[in-house]
């Protein structure tokens, strides 16, 4: 029986900011395709630098990251555009361009890799059906609750079918019922086979949707287990 | 095992409502123009109107001094007093011996006193005293003017001999070498002004690059290639260029109008359809240059994104 190499493989790996900061000391950790990971710790412990590593945003300063098949230390610029390209990001603030549509906002991944207009509509409004938005294609972002805005940044992540989404506190400014929404959409997309690495502080979502929790502290990996679940031989 | 969620076949391609005029980012999409772009139009278009006033003023003083250059002769006197025959004789080959001089004529002085007196507009001068204290005139016929050691030979030729040179038919015959000078500084001043003009445009591409940082940045995330983020403000900026070039082009009309039957009087027929292009794809380059600079400090900023 073959094993299939994992999607995301760590070992000893250390980020340091030309700053002299240490965002990131000794991570070893590997993340097969399909799962869903909660990242976890306090402010500063080093997830939203270890998720910036996984996009190509930084590059590590040593040790080793495999993303997709990706050395991500050696990668040039077009291997790590072709990574993004299949690499859904959902932000915090969710960054929608206020001044363009539902769905301009939703078809420019689609856009960046060379859609044209008219096929366009029909694949954006199927995204935005499945987040419940589908009558809101030609608004403004600005038109829509906090809730509804996230749900297009989930959309807009998804728009492109990638094989990963990475999402930065995607619950941090919505509330308690919202963010389980949120998290219903994720969790459903996680189903279908894409890997879902989330970084949050919200730990009472770990209970209502379980899934891998990646612990760090002071950019350390602190504890690796399961949510809701026995813990892990990790 | 990841399922492909949108990957079915597409249902038939949807209309997009009238009202909706979705505009997409990137690769060869025009982006929006506002009132920074209108303002660097107008700027570009004076500066280009500039340049074209210049180039006409440069076609129309080529004509007007090729109009009469060809009929200049060159006039060099001798004094009487002390001059034999021999001396003027000698004078006259030397100076027929100049390459560039086509043919030499001793004016007759009945012919210099008579010129003298219509130029005097009857002054009432006794002609054949006149043309006793009148100089042994030379008049000579140039072949090439624009010879570069043409006038100091005549003159070397004339100070040998005592005689004078009349400077200033030299300085009408060398208005070719003023007019070549003009042409360097229509270039100079033209150089100036494109330079000026792409500095314009890549300042007002730069406040929309700012304007439109986030969505840069987020399609350098998605994973968007350097030049799809670029090519729509080097459209803009060529856009933007042309525009103006055709504007400045437009409004040379009127002052070729308005100057037309001055020049009609010198024979000067200025031709304004040729600065079109030139207006047109000059303005074109400067704007795509001044997009260029522009976004290669954005993009080079994102690359690290």
């Amino acid at each position: 029986m073959s094993v299939a190499l994992p999607q995301i493989h760590m070992q000893q790996l250390m980020l340091r900011y030309p700053t002299g900061k240490t965002a990131i000391s000794g991570v070893t950790l590997d993340i097969p395709q399909g799962q869903f990971v909660y990242l976890v710790g306090e402010s500063g412990a080093g997830k939203s630098s270890l998720m910036r590593m996984l996009y190509g945003g930084v590059r590590p300063s040593s040790g080793r990251l495999m993303v997709q098949g990706s050395d991500m230390r050696r990668a040039g610029d077009a291997k790590v555009r072709e990574l993004r390209r299949h690499t859904g990001i959902i932000f915090q603030d969710h960054r929608l361009l206020f001044a363009r549509t539902v769905f301009e906002n939703v078809a420019l991944p689609l856009r960046v890799q060379g859609w044209k207009t008219e096929r366009l509509v029909p694949r954006v409004r199927k995204v935005l059906a499945y987040v419940g938005l589908a009558d809101r294609l030609w608004s403004y972002p600005e038109a829509l609750s906090g809730g509804e805005q996230q749900r297009v940044a989930i959309a807009r992540a998804m728009t492109a079918n990638p094989a990963m989404i990475i999402a930065d506190e995607p619950t941090g400014n919505l509330d308690i019922d919202t963010a389980r929404r949120v998290l219903d959409y994720l969790t459903d997309l996680n189903r279908q086979g894409t890997t879902i690495i989330m970084a949050t502080h919200d730990l009472h979502l770990l209970e209502s949707h379980p899934g891998r929790v990646v612990e760090l502290h002071a950019g350390r990996l602190i504890a690796d287990s399961y949510s809701a679940q026995p813990k892990s031989d990790t | 095992m990841k399922q492909r969620l949108f990957h079915k076949r597409e249902p038939g391609r949807e209309q997009i409502p009238e009202q909706m005029n979705p505009r997409l980012p990137g690769g060869f999409h025009l982006p929006p123009f506002g009132v920074h772009q209108l303002l660097a139009v107008i700027i570009v278009c004076i500066a280009l109107w500039a340049i074209g006033v210049i180039w006409l003023s440069m076609q129309a003083a080529s004509q007007w001094v090729g109009s009469w250059q060809d009929d200049i002769r060159i006039h060099v006197y001798l004094d009487p007093q002390g001059a034999d025959k021999g001396r003027e004789t000698a004078l006259k080959q030397q100076l027929a011996e100049i390459d560039q001089i086509a043919s030499v004529r001793r004016i007759p002085p009945e012919e210099a006193a008579r010129w003298m007196q219509q130029w005097l507009k009857d002054a009432a001068l006794s002609e054949h005293e006149l043309a006793a204290r009148l100089p042994i005139t030379f008049e000579l016929t140039l072949s090439d003017q624009e010879s570069e050691f043409l006038f100091d030979d005549i003159r070397d030729v004339a100070e040998a001999a005592g005689a004078q040179v009349n400077e200033d038919e030299v300085g009408l015959a060398q208005a070719h070498h003023w007019i070549a000078q003009a042409d360097y500084l229509a270039w100079f001043a033209s150089l100036i002004l494109a330079l000026a003009m792409a500095l314009i445009i890549s300042n007002t591409l730069r406040m929309t690059l700012l304007a439109r940082a986030d969505e840069i940045h987020l399609m350098r995330l998605m994973g968007a290639k350097e030049w799809f983020v670029r090519m729509p403000f080097i459209l803009e900026g060529m856009v933007l260029g042309a525009g103006a070039g055709v504007a400045a082009w437009l409004l040379l009309w009127p002052m070729v109008w308005v100057t037309g039957g001055w020049f009609a009087a010198m024979e000067i027929d200025v031709n304004n359809w040729l600065l079109l292009l030139p207006l047109l794809f000059g303005g074109a380059l400067v704007g795509a240059l001044g997009a260029l600079v522009a976004t290669a400090n954005v993009v080079a900023s994102e690359a690290g994104s």
